[in-house]
């Protein structure tokens, strides 16, 4: 999975501290794709039972949701992280294994 | 697609409004007031425009509408033209925690208002009592500090709340205050879509929006001003009328308040999304709504894990709020959007007070809200779909 663009959201959630991105992927996400995602850590809620499953996972700093199916996934960060896109971006495109392992904040 | 955020901005629209907004585009422009225009039937646009207005909200000083770019425009020119500046006025501004921030932002950034601001409370239906605002009247009055304002939204944009208006003129118009307050009132969300009288009530200021339930585009609205009220103007530069008069006092009282070029295709939309409303009527429109708010509040009230902000035999406008039990309002909204092409919205609203008093809390709540062009089939896509994410909610 390679991420082609990632665009700062038209969502205006910047005045409570937090920024949102939508990163764009070159193919739509599976549930194997979803469940990989795990591995940036916090808590992980993926509802199957969807006809078009949604997935989120979240932690004190970043909050990462998307549908399976879709080519892109959005990930809101506070402001004083905004080191976890790199983190995320790089886990995705498989630069790192394992996202918690590489976990600076 | 689905499309239930009505309440933000209507879509669609009638075809007459795509049609008209069109025209405009393509045809020599209208230029209020401003000479060498070809009129039709021998009134421009802004004139039926405004007439239409009036008929819809009970207006009969038609002249004393003003067009705006929206509801907010509105707001201010009428706060900022009505309300006293003087750091020595001491007389309070009584508003409601209903309010959207068009209303609360100029009344809380102002400091002189600001200190004089009283808020009415709601219930957790959103419902103000008139009551209270007798209470407070009177005691202003008694104590001696008087009441400069009362600025009341008519149908809340969170919960569909539709306030007891003539309830609220009978405590400014009979509780025998020795200094009436102006009363104004925000019907951005009930214009075109519920039945009031604008002089029946005896409302001094009426704040709307062009782009909701009056079918107009975005970037247009208006306010009147009931004649003999002095309204200070906010923004002076060309009208169009009397070129060579440079300077105004407040003995001009024929100022024109419709500064710049007026924004034309967009009022010729608005002047025939008032014309659609006209031929359907108001009533035909809010009876039609109500109907179908019925079907949605009994079916969002058979799902065990959705609480509904309001209930059907109180809240009267066509808005909704409501969220699923252990999910946030904003996941609900990224997977209708994202999952189904489902629009709604999701949050505070812009309306930041009401959320303590209904028991929605800092995150808010999924709204949806239906116009006119809304259909049956489409609410019961939504419902399906809604119960669809309400039983993977339970599995959670």
């Amino acid at each position: 999975m390679r991420i082609t663009d990632r665009v700062e959201s038209r969502e205006r959630c910047a005045e409570s501290g937090w920024y949102a991105y939508d990163f764009i992927l070159d193919e739509p996400m599976d549930a194997d794709f979803i469940r990989s995602l795990r591995a940036v850590g916090g808590s992980f809620v993926f509802m199957t039972m969807l006809k078009k499953p949604f997935f989120k996972i979240e932690s004190d700093y970043y909050i990462i949701k998307g549908v399976e199916g879709n080519n892109y996934f959005r990930m809101a960060v506070h402001e004083e992280h905004l080191s976890e896109l790199e983190r995320v971006e790089r886990l995705v495109q498989g630069e790192i294994a394992d996202g918690a392992a590489d976990r600076r904040s | 697609m689905i499309y239930l955020n009505n309440a933000a901005t209507t879509y669609p629209k009638p075809q007459n409004v795509l049609d008209a907004c069109s025209a405009a585009l393509r045809s020599v422009p209208e230029s209020q007031f401003r000479s060498g225009q070809e009129l039709t039937d021998g009134e421009d646009v802004f004139t039926v425009c405004k007439r239409n207005l009036g008929k819809i909200m009970g207006l009969s000083q038609t002249e004393r509408i003003y067009l705006s770019s929206g509801a907010t425009d509105s707001a201010n020119r009428v706060l900022y033209g009505l309300l006293s500046d003087s750091n020595d006025c001491e007389k309070k501004i009584i508003t409601t925690v209903t309010e959207h921030n068009s209303i609360l932002r100029p009344l809380y950034n102002h400091q002189c208002w600001k200190k004089r601001l009283q808020l009415l409370p709601c219930d957790r239906f959103g419902y103000i009592d008139p009551g209270n605002l007798e209470k407070m009247l009177t005691i202003n009055d008694r104590d001696g500090v008087g009441t400069e304002a009362v600025i009341i939204n008519h149908c809340s944009n969170v919960t569909g709340m539709v306030q007891d208006l003539a309830a609220f003129a009978e405590a400014i118009n009979d509780s025998g205050l020795r200094d009436r307050p102006v009363f104004i009132v925000d019907a951005s969300q009930s214009a075109g879509c519920i039945p009031f009288s604008a002089d029946d009530l005896k409302i001094d200021a009426l704040i709307f929006t062009g782009h909701k339930s009056l079918f107009g585009v975005q970037g247009t609205g208006g306010y009147f001003v009931r004649n003999g009220l002095e309204l200070r103007p906010m923004l002076y530069g060309g009208t169009g009328r009397n070129s060579a008069q440079i300077e105004y006092s407040a003995a001009d009282d024929d100022y024109e308040y419709e500064v710049g070029t007026q924004n034309g295709p967009g009022i010729a939309a608005l002047c025939a999304g008032t014309e659609y409303i006209l031929s359907r009527g108001v009533n035909a429109i809010a009876e039609k709504e109500r109907e179908q708010m019925r079907i949605l509040y009994d079916a969002l009230g058979s799902i065990s894990n959705v609480k509904r902000y309001g209930c059907f035999e109180k809240n009267a406008g066509p808005v909704l709020s409501f969220v699923i039990d252990e999910m946030a309002p904003s996941d609900v909204a990224y997977i209708l959007k994202t999952g189904y092409d489902v629009t709604v919205r999701t949050g505070l609203h812009c309306a930041p007070l009401i959320h303590d008093a209904i028991g929605s809390g800092e995150r808010g709540t999924v709204r949806i809200s239906i116009s006119d062009m809304t259909q049956n089939a489409e609410l019961e896509d939504f419902i399906n779909i809604i119960s669809e994410i309400a039983e993977a909610g339970r599995q959670i």
